[in-house]
């Protein structure tokens, strides 16, 4: 059973078409798009936003390959390899050509982890159903050590984000005694619940992007139209795949499994998928020269990455890179409960997802695979014009937060100016948000597993599972 | 011995274990990244407080449209209140745009008002009325 409908295609082709936009604009990412558009969510249920989130999130990601080829800049993190044998293509006058492979290799990662999706989570989850509150408390402990581990720089500084995003989490009522903690006399009914999710999102993954545009004064990239009108010296054809297949394949793998590590990005994904391509190309000295092998591995990591994120979010409601991170709002919002149980008990919004995704990956390809010589102009739209509108849209989402409150507005800037001194200071922001939506949970479990133990803390070393998660830590 | 690990849950304390446990972590942590960077900057041989070689901005930073930005934000959500969704919209968003653009000339302040009201009305239909999203 699938939700779908005419209104499903309709959103889901929105999506893609803005997460295009979105990702091949450089500075704003995948991320960004799905945070601004999470207000919709409350409009419609969960199926139609998911539709509308997804085509988000695969489009933002795809779209980064445009600019990537054509000017050499990454429209997204996830895309920085893609220029590397792009841009020589596209300067040789293969312009159309690199597009098209690149179009048809994120084709290629996007099914690809979607298939590992589809297989894995249910395992996963089937797995993860035995846990109980110890158990829960370690993985997310777990997870979080992954994360800093992982994140880029300094790994104490991750860690320390990470736990200061709990602790900012835990500002407001505990549940289960209904006091109020670390709030001042005069905001005892503004933070009665603590930050509200959605505006802490906006504020760390749009104004804070918002806020280092207008730092670099908003200036517009340069494109030179000539790159796609030129002769194109070469035609694209499918049989420049000929040889390729084990390459995709290991690259799309390589991207699903850095996808399912919390945490770790698009950019590293495709980054070690190019150096791996090398290591087993017949002929290295060519890449980075307009190899299609290197062209072919970076798009298919990247997009490999989709579906990957995806399987700790709905396995173990951990999300897997900051726009799932982003995503598991949209499932907060909704009352639903990501998690182990989230299969069996929400069986026709997991498949779904499934059929969304896959639906976002087709409508993708054939967005930007045959109207290729108009990707150009996407990045021509002036930065100027399009960060007011912007403004606008998040003002408006935090705002609907909770119907209707100024208090939200106030948090979405403050957050806003927090995620651009972290970024400038070299604090993971990732991380923060991550330990800021799963700071809650770790405080329950953590009550809840000393509760059954009456306040025995080696509760935390005696069951077997729990062991295998701390060998892990 | 065992009376170390152990921790006194009183229903009505309960809410602040988390807090202090969080807390005391943050704090051992902010030790350490401050003695790592204590130790960096000997290494490398600078003083440890290096604020005039450490830029937060970048180089020719654009001054008017940073600050500009942000107390533009302020006055956009206090204005809310006393002009309304619509008007303090339309004002704020054209002031955006012309402080984005950079360009003084009529024509293109003229455009950045009608890009403003388009763009305020559009939003305001589609969330207000299609969305029944409460609007400020």
């Amino acid at each position: 059973m699938i939700d779908f409908g005419f209104i499903h295609l309709a959103v889901a082709t929105l999506g893609v078409v803005i997460g295009i936009i979105f990702g091949a604009l450089p500075g704003m990412t995948a991320t960004m798009a799905v945070a601004i558009f999470l207000p919709l969510t409350y409009a419609y249920d969960l199926t139609t936003s998911l539709y509308l989130l997804l085509g988000l999130y695969v489009g933002g990601i795809s779209g980064g390959l445009v600019p990537a080829i054509l000017i050499n800049i990454p429209g997204t993190p996830s895309s920085v390899t893609t220029g590397f044998d792009g841009h020589p293509m596209a300067k040789r006058g293969e312009g159309v050509r690199a597009l098209r492979i690149g179009i048809t290799s994120s084709l290629f990662g996007g099914i690809f982890s979607l298939i590992v999706l589809a297989l894995f989570t249910p395992i996963l989850a089937g797995w993860a159903i035995k846990f109980g509150a110890v158990e829960k408390f370690l993985i997310i402990l777990f997870a979080m050590t992954v994360i800093a581990a992982l994140s880029k720089g300094n790994m104490t500084k991750g860690i320390f984000s990470g736990f200061l995003g709990v602790f900012i989490s835990l500002i407001g009522v505990f549940n289960d005694n209904q006091k109020l903690r670390m709030v001042p006399e005069i905001f005892s009914m503004d933070l009665r619940d603590g930050f509200q999710l959605l505006p802490v999102l906006i504020g760390l993954f749009a104004f804070s992007q918002l806020l280092e545009e207008s730092e670099l004064g908003m200036k517009q990239t340069i494109i030179n139209n000539n790159v796609l009108e030129d002769k194109q010296t070469k035609k694209f054809s499918f049989k420049d795949f000929k040889g390729q297949i084990i390459n995709m394949i290991r690259s799309s793998s390589i991207g699903t499994f850095m996808g399912i590590l919390p945490g770790v990005g698009g950019s590293a994904a495709s980054l070690l998928a190019y150096s791996q391509c090398k290591t087993w190309s017949k002929h290295p000295e060519k890449l980075g020269t307009g190899a299609i092998e290197g062209l072919v591995a970076s798009e298919s990591s990247n997009n490999g990455l989709t579906g990957g994120a995806l399987v700790p979010l709905l396995s173990l409601g951990i999300p897997g890179d900051s726009t799932t991170a982003v995503l598991i709002g949209a499932f907060i919002l909704q009352g639903i409960q990501v998690g182990p149980l989230f299969i069996s008990q929400n069986p026709v919004t997991w498949n779904t997802i499934l059929f969304a995704l896959l639906l976002c990956n087709l409508l993708m390809f054939f967005i930007m695979f045959y109207p290729v010589k108009y990707l150009a102009n996407i990045i021509k739209i002036p930065k100027a014009r399009l960060y007011p509108a912007i403004i606008l849209l998040c003002i408006v989402g935090a705002f609907s937060t909770r119907n209707g409150n100024m208090v939200d507005v106030v948090t979405l800037i403050i957050f806003g100016i927090i995620g651009y001194v972290f970024s400038k200071i070299g604090i993971p922001v990732t991380t923060f948000l991550i330990g800021f939506i799963l700071g809650r949970d770790l405080e329950k479990y953590f009550i809840d597993s000393l509760k059954g133990s009456g306040g025995d803390l080696s509760i935390f070393f005696t069951r077997p599972i729990g062991l295998v998660i701390w060998g892990l830590i | 011995m065992s009376d170390i690990f152990k921790v006194k849950i009183v229903f009505s304390q309960s809410h602040l274990i988390m807090p202090k446990i969080i807390l005391g972590i943050l704090i051992i942590l902010g030790v350490v990244i401050f003695i790592q960077s204590l130790m960096k900057a000997k290494r490398e041989n600078r003083p440890v407080m290096d604020f005039k070689n450490k830029k937060f901005f970048e180089d020719n930073y654009d001054k008017v449209k940073f600050y500009g930005t942000i107390i533009l934000l302020l006055l956009y959500v206090f204005s809310m209140n006393l002009l309304g969704f619509i008007l303090s919209s339309i004002i704020f968003l054209s002031l955006f745009n012309v402080l984005f653009t950079g360009k003084k000339d009529i024509k293109s302040i003229m455009k950045s008002i009608v890009i403003s009201i388009i763009e305020t009305m559009v939003v305001w239909f589609v969330f207000g009325y299609i969305f029944e999203i409460t609007l400020p």
